[in-house]
C-alpha cells in the first residue's frame, strides 16, 4: 500500500542509495479507477436536490418528520451506575493486559479496545441509537461507589464547558499526533492517567465534571441527540436520526463540540492526503513517520477547526443578514452548530469504515482468546485476518460507495436538521429558507470536499 | 488445500510464542529441552504506519517459520520466541524498539526490518547496543557500506543486484532500446543511476527518461515525450496511481504498444484477474519470488503451504487476499539463517552476539532447499548481503507466468565494502 523510502536521514550520507519502493496499489490504486467523479457529482446532487425540495416544502412537514413516538416508561434507575461499575473493572483488566500483554498494537487487547471498540464502534452505535455512553462509561459508577462508602462532600461547581472541550481537543490531539497512540505499553498509561485525572476532577467538581469537563463524555453525549432512542418526560421515545436536536433546544457546549468533532474529523482525513503531505514540503513516498511531523499535526488540528468555525459563523451572519433577523451570531451558532453533527457521524463512518473491517477482525480474534491461553470462545477455527476486500475492484467499489453514502447521508440529514431548527427559530417558512441558503451553500460545498477527502490520494 | 494443523494462524502463532506462563506447555510440545530459556528474536514489525500492508505478511510468515523451527526443535534445543514490536514505520520509534529489545526484552537479535529509512534509523542504535540486526529490506544501504557491523541482510537480495540483473533481459528479449519512466524523486533516480549502466553493458541504450513528478495522478500528457523508436518501456511507478499509469498507457499506445516492464512492487498485493485490470495483461514484471505457482517448485509449495498461501499467492482462507509474495519469504529464509548461524557459532546468549555475526559472515553457498524457497543464494560476508536468482513474469490471462530467472551472476557487482574489517 504505502510506499516510501529513504528518510531524511539518507540526506546526511553522500551515496546514492538504491532503494526499494515498498509501494502497494491496492485499495486506494482501486479508488482512482473508478469513476469518482460521477459518484462525487450523484453525492452533491442528493445534497442540492434535499435543499431545493425543503424550500418548497410545507410548513409542517419538519413537525412531522422529526416527530417522535413514545414507546414506554423507562427508569434506569441504578443500573447505568452498576455497568458503568462493570466498564470501568473490564477497563482495568485491559489497561493491565496493555502493560503486561503481547507487544503488537494488534495482538494486546488494549489498543483494539479503545481504538477500534470504543473510538470507532462505540461512538458510531451512540450516534446511530442513544446514549450507551450513559450505561459504559468508567467513571460514574465508581464515583457512585465512592460517594455511597464516604457519604456525599461538597463541590466545587463548575461553570461552562471549556475544560470538556479542551480535554477533547487534547484527546483527538493525541489521536492524531502522537507518534505512537497504539503502543500498548504508552497507551496503557495515558488511559490510566487520563481516568486517574477525570475520576480527581470529578470528585472535586462532582458528577457534573463528567458532562462538562471530561471531552469525552461532552462528545458521546453530543452524539447521543443524534439517535434513534432517547428518554423524554420518563418516557422512552424513537424518532427520525436528529429528532432530539431538531426538536429541543442547545446549550453552548453542545454548540462548540459538534463543531470541533466536525472539524477534528474532518482534520483526520485530511492529514492523510498527498496534499497535505506536499503542504507540509514531503514526500508521500517518503514519509518520514508520525515522530517527524507531530507540531504540524497538532497545529493543521487547531487551524482546522478554527477555520470551520471561522467558515460556519460567516455562513450563519449572511444567513441572519438574508432573513433580516435580529437574532445574535452568538445564537444563532449555540442553535444551528449541532446540525453540523450528522456531518461529523457520516464523516466518522466513512473515515473508519476500512481500518474497522481490518482491525475489527484482529479485535474478535482477540476477544475469543482474550488471554492468550489458546481458547476460542467465538468458535473462529482457524482463523486468519484478511484484507482481501481492499484488491479487488468490485470490493473497493462497494466499499467507497459505503464511504460516500455515510458522507452523503450525513449531510441531508444535517441540511433537515437545521431547516428545522431554523423553521423553529424563525417561525415562518420561507425566512427559515432564507436564513438556510449560505449554510445550504456551505454543507453542499463540505459534501463535495468530503468525497474528494474519499477519492484523492492518500494513505 | 493445506494441512491446517501445520499451518501457522496468528491465534495458533500467539499460543506457541507468546511470553508468559501460560504459553510454556505449548512450547513443551515442540521442544526437546523443556525447561530450556527460549531464544528471543525482537521482530521490528510495521504493524501500524505506511508500512502496515507489508508488516502483516512479514508476520504471518515469520510466525510460520518459527513455529516449524520450534516443531524441529528449536535453535540448540531452545525453542525461539518471537517478540513483536510495532516501530509504526517510523525511523525514529525503529531506534527506540532496537533498544527495548536489548535492554527491556533482553532479546537476542533484532530481525524482519522492512522499510529503508527504518533501517537507516535503527541501525546505528543496533551498532552501539551491540545487537545482531538482520534486516529483510531489499535497500542497498547494506552492501553500500553505510550501516555497521551488526547490520545483515542475508535473507533477501538488494534493490541494486535486482536491477543489474534485469538488464540481460530486456535488452535480449524485449528489446535494445530501452526508455524510462520514473518517479522524480531518489527512488527513481536510483532506477535511472543503476538500469541506464546496466543496459548499456548489455548491449542495449536508453533512449528516453522521463521523470514524472511523484505525486502526479494523471500520465497521458507525459507519454508524447517517449521517443517513437522505444522498444521497451521501463517503469517504476509507485503509490495509488501507478495502475492509473499502466491503464493511460495501454489507452495511449493501443495495440502497437512497446514491451512493458516494471518491478511487481507496483502490484504487490493487487488481485491481477480482477475484472477492470485486462490492460495489464502482456505487461512484464520483475518479482522477486513468484506469486503464482509455477508448479515446477517443492520447496516452493512446502513454503506456501506452512504460511497459508495458495498457488494464486493468496491466503488459503480468502482468494483475493494475495500476499506480498514477492518479497516475505525473506523472512523465513532470514529465521533459518539465524538458526544455521546460531547453530554454527554454539550459541548460547548474549555472550556469543559475535560469534554468531562470525558465523553468519563465514557463510556462502546456500542451496535451494525448505529453508530456501525462494531459490539458491550465494552470501557475501564482506558485504552482509546474500545475491540470488530474479524472476521476470508476463501477466497472461489474469497470472502472471514467469518467462525468465536471471541467473546469480546476472546480479553481482564489485564490492563496495569489507565489513570484516571493521571493529565489532
Amino acid at each position: 500500500m504505502k510506499p516510501s523510502r529513504r528518510s531524511l536521514l539518507y540526506k546526511t550520507i553522500p551515496l546514492l542509495l538504491p532503494v526499494k519502493a515498498q509501494a502497494h496499489a491496492s485499495e486506494q490504486g482501486l479508488v482512482l479507477l473508478l469513476p469518482t467523479d460521477v459518484y462525487t457529482g450523484a453525492g452533491v446532487a442528493a445534497v442540492v436536490a434535499t435543499v431545493l425540495l425543503l424550500a418548497f416544502a410545507p410548513a409542517g412537514l419538519m413537525r412531522r418528520l422529526f416527530a417522535s413516538l413514545p414507546l414506554w416508561r423507562w427508569r434506569p434507575g441504578v443500573w447505568p451506575e452498576i455497568t458503568s461499575t462493570l466498564s470501568f473493572l473490564f477497563l482495568s483488566v485491559v489497561v493491565a493486559a496493555g502493560f503486561l500483554g503481547p507487544r503488537d498494537p494488534l495482538a494486546n487487547p488494549l489498543p483494539l479496545t479503545v481504538w477500534t471498540v470504543f473510538w470507532v464502534a462505540l461512538v458510531t452505535l451512540q450516534g446511530l441509537f442513544g446514549d450507551l455512553w450513559r450505561w459504559l462509561n468508567p467513571w460514574s459508577g465508581p464515583l457512585l461507589l465512592l460517594r455511597r462508602v464516604l457519604g456525599p462532600w461538597p463541590v466545587y461547581r463548575i461553570r461552562g464547558t471549556w475544560p470538556g472541550a479542551l480535554t477533547f481537543l487534547a484527546f483527538a490531539g493525541f489521536l492524531l499526533a502522537d507518534p505512537a497512540p497504539s503502543d500498548p505499553d504508552r497507551l496503557a498509561t495515558m488511559v490510566a492517567l487520563y481516568w486517574l485525572a477525570m475520576f480527581f476532577l470529578a470528585c472535586v467538581f462532582g458528577p457534573r465534571w463528567l458532562r462538562r469537563g471530561e471531552g469525552l463524555t461532552l462528545a458521546l453525549t453530543a452524539y447521543a441527540r443524534l439517535g434513534v432512542f432517547a428518554r423524554r418526560g420518563g418516557r422512552l421515545r424513537a424518532g427520525l436520526p436528529g429528532w432530539q436536536i431538531a426538536t429541543r433546544g442547545a446549550g453552548a457546549g453542545l454548540a462548540l463540540i459538534s463543531v470541533l468533532l466536525l472539524g477534528s474529523g474532518s482534520f483526520d482525513g485530511v492529514n492523510e492526503t498527498f496534499w497535505w503531505l506536499t503542504r507540509l514540503g514531503l514526500n508521500p513516498f517518503e514519509f518520514p513517520g508520525r515522530s517527524a511531523i507531530v507540531p504540524q499535526t497538532l497545529l493543521g488540528l487547531i487551524l482546522c477547526n478554527l477555520l470551520l468555525i471561522a467558515v460556519l459563523a460567516l455562513s450563519l451572519w449572511l444567513g441572519l443578514r438574508l432573513a433580516r433577523s435580529g437574532m445574535t451570531l452568538t445564537r444563532a451558532f449555540i442553535l444551528f452548530a449541532p446540525s453540523m453533527l450528522p456531518i461529523a457521524l457520516g464523516y466518522h463512518v466513512a473515515h473508519y469504515f476500512t481500518s474497522f473491517l481490518v482491525d475489527g477482525q484482529y479485535a474478535l480474534v482477540a476477544i475469543s482468546d482474550p488471554f492468550l491461553t489458546g481458547a476460542d470462545l467465538l468458535g473462529l477455527g482457524d482463523f486468519y485476518v484478511s484484507t482481501g476486500f481492499f484488491n479487488t475492484t468490485d470490493s473497493v467499489r462497494r466499499i467507497f460507495l459505503t464511504q460516500a453514502g455515510a458522507v452523503v447521508a450525513g449531510h441531508v440529514l444535517a441540511v433537515l436538521v437545521a431547516h428545522a431548527i431554523a423553521v423553529r427559530a424563525f417561525g415562518g417558512h420561507r425566512r427559515a429558507a432564507l436564513s438556510q441558503a449560505p449554510l445550504a451553500v456551505f454543507m453542499i460545498a463540505y459534501t463535495l470536499f468530503g468525497l474528494w477527502l474519499l477519492s484523492s490520494p492518500r494513505f | 488445500m493445506t494441512d491446517t494443523k501445520t499451518t501457522t494462524t496468528r491465534r495458533s502463532a500467539l499460543k506457541t510464542l507468546a511470553g508468559g506462563a501460560a504459553a510454556l506447555p505449548l512450547w513443551a510440545r515442540y521442544t526437546h529441552a523443556q525447561t530450556a530459556e527460549p531464544i528471543k528474536i525482537g521482530f521490528q514489525v510495521h504493524s501500524t504506519g505506511i508500512g502496515a500492508a507489508y508488516g502483516r505478511w512479514y508476520g504471518r510468515t515469520t510466525e510460520a517459520a518459527a513455529a516449524l523451527i520450534n516443531e524441529a526443535g528449536g535453535i540448540n534445543g531452545r525453542p525461539v520466541e518471537i517478540i513483536a514490536e510495532d516501530d509504526g514505520t517510523d525511523p525514529r520509534r525503529g531506534a527506540e524498539v532496537v533498544e527495548k529489545f536489548a535492554n527491556q526484552h533482553g532479546c537476542d537479535i533484532g530481525f524482519g526490518t522492512l522499510f529503508s529509512h527504518v533501517v537507516m534509523g535503527s541501525a546505528p542504535r543496533a551498532g552501539e547496543l551491540k545487537l545482531p540486526y538482520f534486516v529483510v529490506s531489499e535497500g542497498h544501504h547494506v552492501a553500500s557500506g553505510a550501516l555497521n557491523r551488526w547490520t545483515l541482510q542475508p535473507g533477501i537480495t538488494d534493490v541494486k543486484s535486482q536491477v543489474t540483473a534485469m538488464a540481460p533481459f530486456i535488452s535480449g528479449t524485449l528489446g535494445k532500446k530501452v526508455t524510462m519512466i520514473y518517479p522524480d524523486y531518489a527512488f527513481g533516480h536510483d532506477h535511472r543511476d543503476n538500469l541506464k549502466p546496466a543496459i548499456e553493458a548489455a548491449g542495449g541504450e536508453v533512449v528516453g527518461m522521463i521523470p514524472i513528478p511523484p505525486t502526479e495522478t494523471s500520465f497521458t500528457r507525459y507519454f508524447p515525450q517517449i521517443p517513437r523508436d522505444t522498444e521497451v518501456l521501463y517503469h517504476v511507478m509507485i503509490g495509488p496511481a501507478v495502475l492509473t499509469f499502466v491503464k493511460e498507457l495501454g489507452e495511449f499506445f493501443g495495440p502497437s504498444a512497446p514491451a512493458i516492464f516494471g518491478f511487481i512492487d507496483s502490484l504487490e498485493a493487487v488481485d491481477l484477474s480482477s475484472p477492470g485490470l485486462e490492460f495489464l495483461d502482456g505487461t512484464y514484471f520483475w518479482e522477486g519470488m513468484p506469486r503464482y505457482s509455477q508448479g515446477n517448485n517443492e520447496y516452493d509449495a512446502f513454503y506456501r503451504e506452512k504460511v497459508g498461501v495458495d498457488d494464486n499467492g493468496a491466503s488459503v482462507s480468502d482468494p483475493s487476499d494475495v500476499s506480498t509474495y514477492a518479497h516475505m519469504f525473506g523472512c523465513w529464509e532470514t529465521l533459518h539463517i539465524v538458526k544455521a548461524g546460531m547453530e554454527a557459532a554454539g550459541y548460547s546468549g548474549p555472550g556469543d552476539r559475535q560469534a554468531l555475526i562470525e558465523a553468519v559472515e563465514a557463510m556462502t553457498d546456500m542451496p535451494q532447499s525448505n529453508e530456501h524457497p525462494q531459490g539458491a543464494k550465494v552470501f557475501n560476508g564482506k558485504t552482509h548481503q546474500v545475491f540470488g536468482h530474479q524472476y521476470i513474469s508476463k501477466v497472461e490471462g489474469g497470472r502472471l507466468n514467469v518467462v525468465h530467472t536471471a541467473s546469480i551472476e546476472d546480479g553481482m557487482y564489485p564490492d563496495e565494502v569489507d565489513y570484516t574489517t571493521m571493529s565489532f
